[in-house]
This record gives C-alpha cells, structure tokens and sequence, in this order.
C-alpha cells in the first residue's frame, strides 16, 4: 500500500468521524471505499484507525466511526474476519456491554449509537452469523446474557428495563401511599365538607330563601316580601324579622285604607300574591278585631318607622333638598306614593316618631339585574357565617378536594373513590358560584369588625345610629348626601368647597365624625343651623371665615374630584392671632411680665413689671407659612417597548430605571425625536453585541447535545475566543453543564477559598495546640 | 512433518517424539472452529467442567444455578460439523440439584458411572451417573470452594475438601464419613489438588496467600509451605513471610507429571513451583488477570514437547509456554469472564466454560494446503468458498469505481 493511500484513509477517518453529524459524508465515504477495495492492507488500516476512533470518549466520534465500521463489514469479508476477532471489544465500545465501561457522553449520542448497534448486530447476525461463528456467540450473548430485546425499539438492556421497573413500582409504591392518605383524608374531611356545604345552603336560605326564582322585582328588600308574602299564612308564628315587620306594616297600612290599595294592585306584583297578602291582611284583621283603630294606627305608624330605618339601610338615602327625584319604578314609586299620603295623614306624628324634619325623599335606587344581598344588622351574623365558610372553601376544602382528585386521577384509582371526590368538588364549585351569584356586599362590615375589635363601649353606644364607615383624616370627595354629617354646607357648587373640603381635619372645634353621625340627617341639619349662631361652635368660626375670605377664582365645577385635579394657588393658613387682629395694634403683644423673684411664695413687695418685648411684637405680628406645594401626580407613562410587545407603565418623574431619561414616544413606543431613536438603535446594537449569558455557546451546545436539535449554538460560537478547537464540529464534553452545583462547586472548591478556610482552620487549631498543648502535665495532677 | 514421519519410520526416533511434535503443532492451532459447538444448557455462568480420564468422551460442567450437565464430545457422525450433546442434565427440576452454585465437579477417575460435585449450599455430592442421584452427601459448615479426588490413588480413595473453615476435610468414600481435619491455613481454603505423582501429597491454597503440601498420612502438620521468595528474609517483609502470592491464591494445578505445581493469585499472578521441593521456580509470565474471588480452574497440557499451560485472564484463555512463561496466544471468544478449562489429552482440544454461559470449544486448525500450492490455488479455493459460503464474498458496489 502506498504512503498517499495510507495517509488518505486516516485523513478521510478522521474526517468522517470528526465532523459530528449523525450522518456520514456520503463523498467522502464513497472514496474511502474506492481506497479500500484495493487491498486487505487498506482495510487493515482502515480497520486500526476505526477501532482507535472507536476508542475515543466521545459518543459522535464513536457514532461516526461505527457508521464507517457497519458500512465496510458489509462489503469486505476480511473486514468482517477483523472485526469479528474482536468483536468483544467492539460490542463493548458500541453496546456497552461492559457496565463499567459506560458509554461516553454526549448522553443523547450515546443512546443512539446504542440502539443503532443492536439493530446492526441483529441484521448481521442474521446474514453473517453462520459463516462467523464470535458473531453469533455475540450475538447471543447479548440475547441470552445481556438480555437485550432485539425487539424493543428502545433497545433497552435488563439492566434498563429493571431500573424501569423499579421506577415504575416506586411509583407505584408511592401513589399506593398517596391514595391511601387522601382516602384517609377523604373519610376525615368529608363530614366536615359535608357539613359546611348544609351549612352553607341553610345561610343562603337564610339569606335569600329560595333564590333560584328570578322575577324582576327580587332588588333590594322587595324580593322578602314577595316571598313572605308566597309563603304559607303561618308566617306569623316566625320570629319577629324585618319581613314581618313590613308585612305588617302594610297590612297596616291597608286597613286603613283599602280603597288606596286596591288601586295599588296594578302594580308589578302579580294579582296572586296581592290576592294572598290582601288574605293575610284579612285574617291579621280579624285577629286584630278588638284593638281600637287608633292603636292600630299607631301600631302602623311604628311599624312603618321600622321600614324607614330598614330603607335608610338598604338604599341611599339622600336629602331632599339638593337631590332631584330620581326615577324610580314599580313597586318604589306605590311606596313612594304611599308615604306622600302618609305625611298628608300623620305629618306631626311622623316627625315626633321618627325625628325627620324632611319630607320629601328622593330614594335611589340601582336595580342590578342579578342578585344582590346586601348586609344589614340583621343578616350580618348570617353574612358573616357565609363568609368564614366561603373562606373555609376556598382556601381549604376545594384546594384539598384538587389534590385529592389529582392524586386519584394520576394514580388511576378506583372509579368510585374519583367519583367521589369530584362530586366533592362538584358540590363545592357549585356552592362557590352560589355565592357569587348572591353577589353579598360585606365591605363595610370588614371595617366595622375593625373597629368593633377596637373599641367596643363606644359600638355599644352607638348601637342605634347607622353605620358609616370610619373616615381617616383628608377626605378628597365626600358624597352628597353625607355633606351634612360633616357639617358642611349642603351645597357644593359654592365657591368655599375646597376649603371646607380640606378643613374638617385641622379645625379643632370640628365635631368629630363619629359623634355627628346621627340618626337622621335632618335633625343634624337642623342642629347645624342653631350651632352657626352659637359663636363657640367651629361651624360659626367656618361661616365666618366663610364670608370673610376672599372668593378665589371660580372654579364652577361642582363635582369633587376634576377640582382636585387642579393646584390651588391660595394656600389655605389655620385661624392664629395675626388674623385675629389683622389690620389692628394688638392690645399687649410683645410684653412680657417679669417676676424678680424666682420662688413661688415668697413674693417682694414690688409688683412685677412688664417688660416690652420688640422681637416678641414682631413676631406676634408676623407669620411664617410654610408651603411646600402639593403633589402633582405623574401623568405620564415611560412607554418605552418591552419585550412582550407592550409599553413601560412606569410613571416617573423624570427617569425611568429600566429605561432611562423619559422621552416623548408615538403609539409604538418609538422615540418621537430623532436623535432619541438614534442613541436608542445605538444602544440596542451593542446590546446584542454582547451576548446575554442563555445565548452562550458552550451551554446552548450542551444543550442542543442533550436534546438533538439545533439551536444554531455553532453560529454563536463561531465569533468567540481566538483559540480554536481541533474539532469544532463535535459537541464538547469538557464543557461543564452550567448547573447550580457545578457554579457552586467553582465558588466552594476554589483554590484561594480552600487555601484561606484551611488557614483559618490551621490558626484555630495552632491557638488551640498553644494553649493547651501542655495539659497534660497538669492533667496528671 | 515428513522428517518426523522418516525419522520414526526408521527406528530413528523415539514413538513419543512425534506425538509430542504433532500436539505441540495442534496446540499451537487451537481456534475457535464453527465445526464444533457445546450445546447451550446453562442459564447461567459455568463454574467448573471437568473431561474424563478413561475414555475422554463425557464432560461434566457446573453452572452457577447449580445445574449440572454432562456433554457427550465425541463425533459419531462423520461430519466435521458437530454439536457437543447433553447427554443428561441435573437441572432445576431434579429434587436432588444443588442448591447454590456448583463450585467443583470431577469424575471419579476410574469409571464414569461415578462422579463428585460440591457447591456453595455447603454439600458435596458423590453421583450416581446412571440414575442421576446422589449416592452420597457430605454435609458441611461453610460454602465449599472445591474438592478433589486423587487420580491415581489406589491404597485411599479420598475426597479432600476446601470450604470456608480453614481445616481441610478429608472424606473417605469407603466409609462415606470426614475422617481426616487438615488444619494449618487461617483463612478459607480456595482451591486442594491431589499431586498425579504421589497418591497422598495434597497441595491446598488459601485466601491466607499460603499454599500448603500436606502428604496426609502425617498429621500433624504440612510437608512444607511454598515461599515466594524461596525463604530470602531479607526481602520479604514479616508478614510475607511463607506466602505463595500476595493476595487470595485461587488457583492450583499439578503439571502431568506432577513435577511442578502451579499456583494463581489474586495479585494478577501466577507461579510455577517444585513441587518436591517446594522452590519457586521464578518464571515469569507476566501479568495474568484474575477477578475471581472463587476457585480458578486452569490447566496444564500433556503430551507436548514443550508444555502449555491456559489459564483465564479476563474474558479470554491465554496460553502459555509453561517453562518459559511466554504468552503464546490470547484466546478470545468468550464475552464475559472465563472460570475454567480443560484439556483434551487426546485430541489437544480445550473447552472452556464462562460467565456468559457458554462452553467453547477450541479445535486444532487442520493445517491447509502447503505454501507451494497455495498461490495456484488462492483464486479456486476463494470461489470454492464462496459457492459454499457467501458470507465470506467480497461485496464492493460497482458505483465506488
């Protein structure tokens, strides 16, 4: 064989198994072929350098040259009587026979070189095992020994197939475990669900009785009538409630008058249930037969104040006086109606009974077309029951309820246990969106429990005044129809509204909230007028000031919170003494009464003399005010594009930390300014000139090894280092996966590290040793 | 050749001489021959075969799954192609198999109706081959290593047994009983071979690295401990003192003549002694692996000029020249470790059993035709091949041109 021939194949070898392709160069292939058809000394070499680039650690090396290996044994007999003689080894190197001679890694390469050999060796055996007899020994002892299945497509060998095995029954084991502790779990919990969910239901009866019926009428506490009403006439015997009290409020009211009534029947409810409640009127009055009218009257009376309250509770009560009548339907307006004729009736009982002085109401109302139960004093203990066990549900039943039907279903157990805990689950989604579709307000009651917690004495006073929620010092809106509790003027368009606004606050004579919140808005109103006559009260120092300070720049905008907006330019200073003598000399500013003699009884003779204090006048008359301006929110957003195609919403000032100086932007976030998108497009170029550390090629390579695909790590690397690999299509095994431990490891078992704790360890123990290295001397003592 | 054939025809040599030449040339060939296969019983890894002396037709093999299997080697039928056949087997299913791993089967030396096995379920078995039950069985109390009955004894018929207790048992098949204790080694007794010289020299080694010779007539104590430094005090170290290796000594085996003893350590060694004399001969064969943490079965040519000796090393049989020590060639052909082989005196044939469950067969390659002819003939006899086999044809496709 010639030197050319000779070095011509080991190129061409190094070549094909060095390019780290799964497939081989045909070309080149087909050359080294053409080379080795010359002679059996040519097959010798290729045979030695095959073997040799089957030696090396490296899984696409050893692919490769198993490819050359397969490909020649076909063709060439002497090939085959070389590889046969050792065929030990070759099955080591490609089947890994050897477990103590593990394939190399890339681990992704490794597999397929595996399985890519025992398909081989199978069509080998079954063309050449006759003729070779190590083949066949080979062969079977890879079938008989090893176990290898030359069926399985994954060409697992026993040992494989036992790991599998025990992962498999592991897994088993533990969702053996996993259902028996939700079983376990189930038999626990599910009393307790159980009971949570009749809990549950009862509340929402209690609350709602019998919701599922949808009339339109069902807003506010019209639907507890209507369904009072629907109800048997044994309603009486039930436990005085709202409902009975209103119920018998109106039967009050009809008989008194009937005829009015009657009239009233064309109303929305349905002609049955007035038919009913007119029944029920009819026997309550023969019940009622011996009492005398008048106290039946005043019976109504009392029981229709009761409605007022319940009203005032659940609707929005505003005053009369600067609302308008809002247009009201149905039912509302009958009862509107009803109370315009009851102040033609009963006008002076009506205010000694309920202390109003207004009379004319406007009632708001928003009718929401689903369900809406709103908390009052009487369902709140029901509200709060319903939310502890909506709490109870979602935070532990359904939760535990999933794990359970996760672990059933993942373990596939039985059907029954799975349909159990889904009828679990069932039953609690459904009594979850029950709630939902009750749509239950309990905001106010969260903060009352606050408070309630707080202070209880004071809850207990104020057990007959309504609820408000507590108000913490500035307040930017206060609502129409609360104006009065604050002691505010009733009208809002008067150009005072952002003093008064900010006022309540500072001002110490100010009535505190709380104390304000009186039963009836009216009568605070009333209470209002007679405190701006009586000079010690902070209301007469308001309209004072009122009508003294100047008229700012109307601003003619009623509403609260567009005022805000706008910075007020005429700072707003507390009430001191400069403003009091404003103008004027003030009588004894500036002295100072000297007492010579430091001691409390023994006083001289003389009297004590003042003494006039310039700095003191000066002061007196003079007065700093500090303002420091208001806040003006920002209003503009960074925008600047990020990576999911959104913009900034940061809202700094001046200087956004992820994307620096806040520039003008168009709809896309693109600088408006020129210079602006050039520095930008700058800085874009030399961030993706740097690479960010995920597009690093050694681990995107690792990657793409692991996984097969190409992630294109070679056209990241290719600008890197100067120094080049001798075969840079291979993937590197040098390259360490960059996982947490191996960053660790880099930090802990670096060498100064070491070097510096085993020094501090040496001198603890030298101090050690200089101390006591002697003791032993006065041990024996 | 044909001088050896003249030279004996003329009275001019010794008879012997050409057997020797012509064993020592088929030795020399030995290769793994698609002729001749040993049927596959075994499940599992073959611990021990043994051929038998009288007529050289029956082999005994002992596999790790306590099966044991007696092969019938002898070809009957004319063909070259031959399939060693079980002739009978003590599988699994016989009431009477053992337990554990067969360790050790030999025939009785004088008739085949008799043979011996002993096994890790701390039994050794005397069989009977007709019936295929064992006439007798000796009871112990640790895993028995091996076992060995004397092939020329005539005045005892002894059986001597190494198990894990250090004393080696000497039980006697006249009376079925253990009459005799061998005490002297401290650790289990791996391996006990009868000397083919002297009917009552018995060599045993140890895991103590000792090889003891005991002549069991005198009981008080060995004849004599094999030294590896033939009693030089100044380079063995105390504690190596008296030792055949310098680790577990599982392997022994008397040359033919029971001239020399050799001995296979777990120190990756192995030792040629005198065995009269108990000096190490000090040749050197190199590195001779041995895994094996259980007896090692080896063994020694006979009739060859100079002799050989094939010992396991790994998943192959190397064969060396005994007195030089020279590595004559690797037998390969096993897939995992190789446990033991023998020797064919007859046909200079080896067998040889490993842990891949298979009993190879290593057949002297007729020689070929001679050089002269061979060039004339190279073209014929490849197309004569490939008419017969097509698997040994070149395939080169035509589109690599």
């Amino acid at each position: 064989m010639e030197l050319s021939q000779r070095e011509r194949l080991s190129e061409l070898v190094e070549e094909l198994t060095t390019s780290g392709q799964p497939q081989l160069n045909q070309d080149k292939m087909k050359e080294l072929k053409k080379i080795c058809k010359v002679s059996n000394d040519c097959i010798d070499h290729v045979y030695h350098t095959v073997m040799s680039q089957l030696n090396q650690e490296h899984a696409e090396i050893r692919l490769s040259a198993f490819q050359i290996a397969s490909d020649l044994f076909t063709r060439s007999h002497h090939f085959r009587t070389l590889l046969v003689d050792n065929f030990q080894e070759f099955l080591e190197l490609t089947v890994e026979t050897d477990s103590e001679q593990p394939l190399p890694p890339p681990k992704e390469v490794a597999r397929k070189l595996r399985s890519l050999a025992i398909q081989t060796v199978q069509s080998w055996q079954a063309s050449y095992g006759a003729a070779y007899k190590k083949l066949a020994l080979g062969y079977h002892f890879l079938k008989q020994v090893k176990k290898v299945d030359f069926q399985d497509a994954e060409a697992r060998t026993i040992a494989e197939r036992r790991r599998e095995e025990e992962r498999q029954r592991r897994m088993d084991r533990i969702y053996k475990e996993r259902v028996e502790a939700a079983c376990k779990d189930m038999e626990e919990m599910h009393q307790e669900i159980e009971a949570t969910l009749t809990e549950m239901e009862s509340c929402m009866r209690l609350l709602f009785p019998d919701y599922g019926l949808k009339d339109t009428e069902t807003v506010g506490s019209s639907p507890s009538t209507s369904h009072s009403a629907n109800r048997c006439p044994s309603d009486d015997e039930q436990p005085c409630c709202s409902k009975d009290v209103k119920d018998d409020g109106k039967e009050g009211k009809k008989q008194l008058r009937s005829s009015k009534e009657a009239s009233n029947g064309k109303g929305k409810n349905p002609e049955k249930d007035r038919g009913k409640m007119e029944q029920k009127g009819n026997n309550e009055e023969e019940g009622n037969e011996e009492k005398k009218s008048e106290d039946k009257e005043m019976e109504g009376e009392k029981k229709r104040d009761g409605i007022e309250q319940e009203e005032k509770k659940e609707w929005k009560v505003k005053d009369g006086e600067d609302a308008e009548k809002s247009n009201s339907e149905g039912e509302e307006e009958q009862e509107e109606d009803k109370e315009e004729e009851e102040e033609e009736h009963f006008g002076d009982m009506f205010i000694r009974n309920s202390g109003l002085i207004s009379h004319s109401y406007s009632l708001d109302l928003n009718l929401s077309s689903g369900l809406h139960v709103k908390e009052t004093e009487d369902n709140e203990a029901v509200v709060s029951t319903v939310i502890d066990l909506h709490r109870l549900i979602t935070s532990k039943h359904l939760p535990a309820v999933h794990g359970w039907v996760q672990v059933f279903t993942k373990s596939g157990a039985e059907q029954q246990l799975l349909r159990r805990a889904l009828d679990l689950k069932k039953s609690l989604e459904a009594a979850l969106q029950k709630h939902k579709e009750l749509h239950i307000d309990y905001k106010a009651r969260v903060r009352k429990v606050m408070k309630a917690s707080s202070d209880q004495e004071e809850e207990e006073e104020e057990d007959d005044f309504d609820e408000v929620p507590e108000k913490e010092g500035y307040e930017p809106y206060i609502p129409e129809h609360l104006r009065a509790e604050y002691g505010l003027d009733p009208s809002p368009s008067t150009s005072a509204a952002p003093v008064t606004k900010k006022t309540p606050a500072k001002r110490p004579a100010a009535p505190p909230p709380q104390s304000s919140c009186s039963s009836s808005s009216s009568r605070q109103l009333k209470r209002l007028a007679e405190e701006e006559q009586d000079p010690t009260c902070a209301a007469a120092t308001l309209r004072l000031l009122k009508q003294n300070l100047p008229v700012p720049a109307q601003t003619s905008s009623s509403s609260g919170p567009s005022s805000e907006q706008k910075p007020v330019n005429a700072p707003v200073v507390p009430f001191g003494l400069d403003l009091y003598y404003w103008g004027e000399e003030q009588p004894n500013a500036g002295k100072i009464v000297k007492a010579a003699s430091q001691h409390q009884f023994w006083v001289p003779a003389e009297v004590e003399e003042e003494v006039e204090n310039n700095q003191l006048l000066e002061e007196s008359r003079s007065r700093y005010i500090s303002f420091p301006g208001s806040f003006t929110p920002v209003n503009h957003f960074c925008r600047a594009p990020l990576g999911n195609g959104k913009l900034c919403q940061r809202q700094d000032r001046l200087k956004c930390p992820f994307h620096g100086q806040i520039i003008p932007r168009d709809q896309e976030g693109r600088p408006c300014r020129r210079e602006d998108r050039l520095r930008e497009e700058a800085e874009e170029r030399r961030k993706r000139e740097e690479q960010p550390d995920w597009r690093d090629a050694d681990l995107m390579r690792d990657i793409e090894a692991a996984t097969g695909e190409n992630l294109g790590s070679d056209r990241v690397a290719k600008k890197g280092k100067g120094k080049k690999k001798k075969y840079p299509n291979l993937s590197d095994l040098k390259q360490r996966a960059n996982t947490s431990r191996s960053r660790l490891e880099k930090k802990v078992f670096n060498k100064s590290t070491m070097r510096r704790v085993a020094q501090v360890m040496s001198k603890a123990d030298g101090r050690k040793h200089d101390k006591f290295s002697n003791q032993f001397n006065y041990a024996l003592n | 050749m044909l001088g050896f054939l003249t030279a004996r025809q003329a009275g001019l040599d010794d008879p012997l001489r050409l057997r020797r030449a012509e064993s020592t040339r088929r030795v020399l060939g030995l290769q793994l021959n698609p002729d001749r296969d040993v049927e596959r019983i075994h499940g599992n890894g073959i611990n021990t075969i043994d051929i038998e002396a009288i007529e050289g037709r029956y082999m005994l093999s002992g596999g790790a799954d306590g099966v044991i299997v007696i092969y019938d080697l002898e070809n009957y039928g004319g063909k070259p192609q031959y399939t060693c056949k079980a002739m009978c087997t003590v599988g699994r299913s016989s009431r009477y198999v053992h337990k554990f791993s067969v360790e050790t089967v030999q025939w009785y030396p004088y008739d085949t109706g008799m043979f011996v096995s002993s096994s890790f379920d701390k039994t050794v078995k005397v069989w009977d081959t007709e019936t295929l039950k064992p006439a007798e069985v000796f009871e112990f109390e640790g895993n028995v290593y091996s076992h060995h009955l004397s092939p020329i004894a005539r005045k005892h018929s002894l059986i001597a047994v190494g198990t894990k207790n250090p004393k080696i048992q000497l039980c006697d098949l006249k009376s079925g009983s253990r009459i005799h204790v061998l005490q002297g080694h401290r650790a289990e007794v791996l391996s006990v071979q009868w000397s083919p010289r002297y009917e009552h020299i018995l060599a045993t080694a140890s895991a103590d690295s000792k090889v003891k010779v005991w002549d069991v007539r005198r009981a008080s104590g060995s004849l004599f401990t094999l030294d590896q430094h033939n009693g030089d005090k100044s380079k063995a170290s105390s504690e190596a003192v008296n030792t055949a290796h310098n680790g577990r000594v599982n392997g022994l085996c008397f040359t033919s003549d029971g001239l020399f003893l050799l001995t296979a350590g777990t120190d990756d060694r192995m030792r040629l002694w005198n065995s009269a004399t108990g000096e190490n001969t000090l040749v050197n064969y190199g590195k001779v692996c041995n895994e094996s943490r259980k007896r090692l079965q080896f063994t020694v040519s006979r009739g060859c000029s100079p002799e050989f000796v094939f010992v396991p090393c790994g998943s192959s049989v190397a064969v060396y020249a005994l007195h030089t020590g020279a590595l004559v060639t690797m037998l390969r052909g096993h897939y995992n470790n190789v446990d033991c082989c023998a020797f064919h005196p007859d046909y200079q044939e080896l067998y040889s059993g490993g842990k891949d469950c298979n009993i190879l067969a290593w057949v002297p390659v007729l020689r070929t035709s001679d050089v002269e002819e061979e060039s004339a003939c190279t073209n014929k006899s490849a197309a004569g091949q490939s008419s017969v086999n097509p698997a040994f044809q070149d395939t080169w496709s035509s589109d690599e041109d």
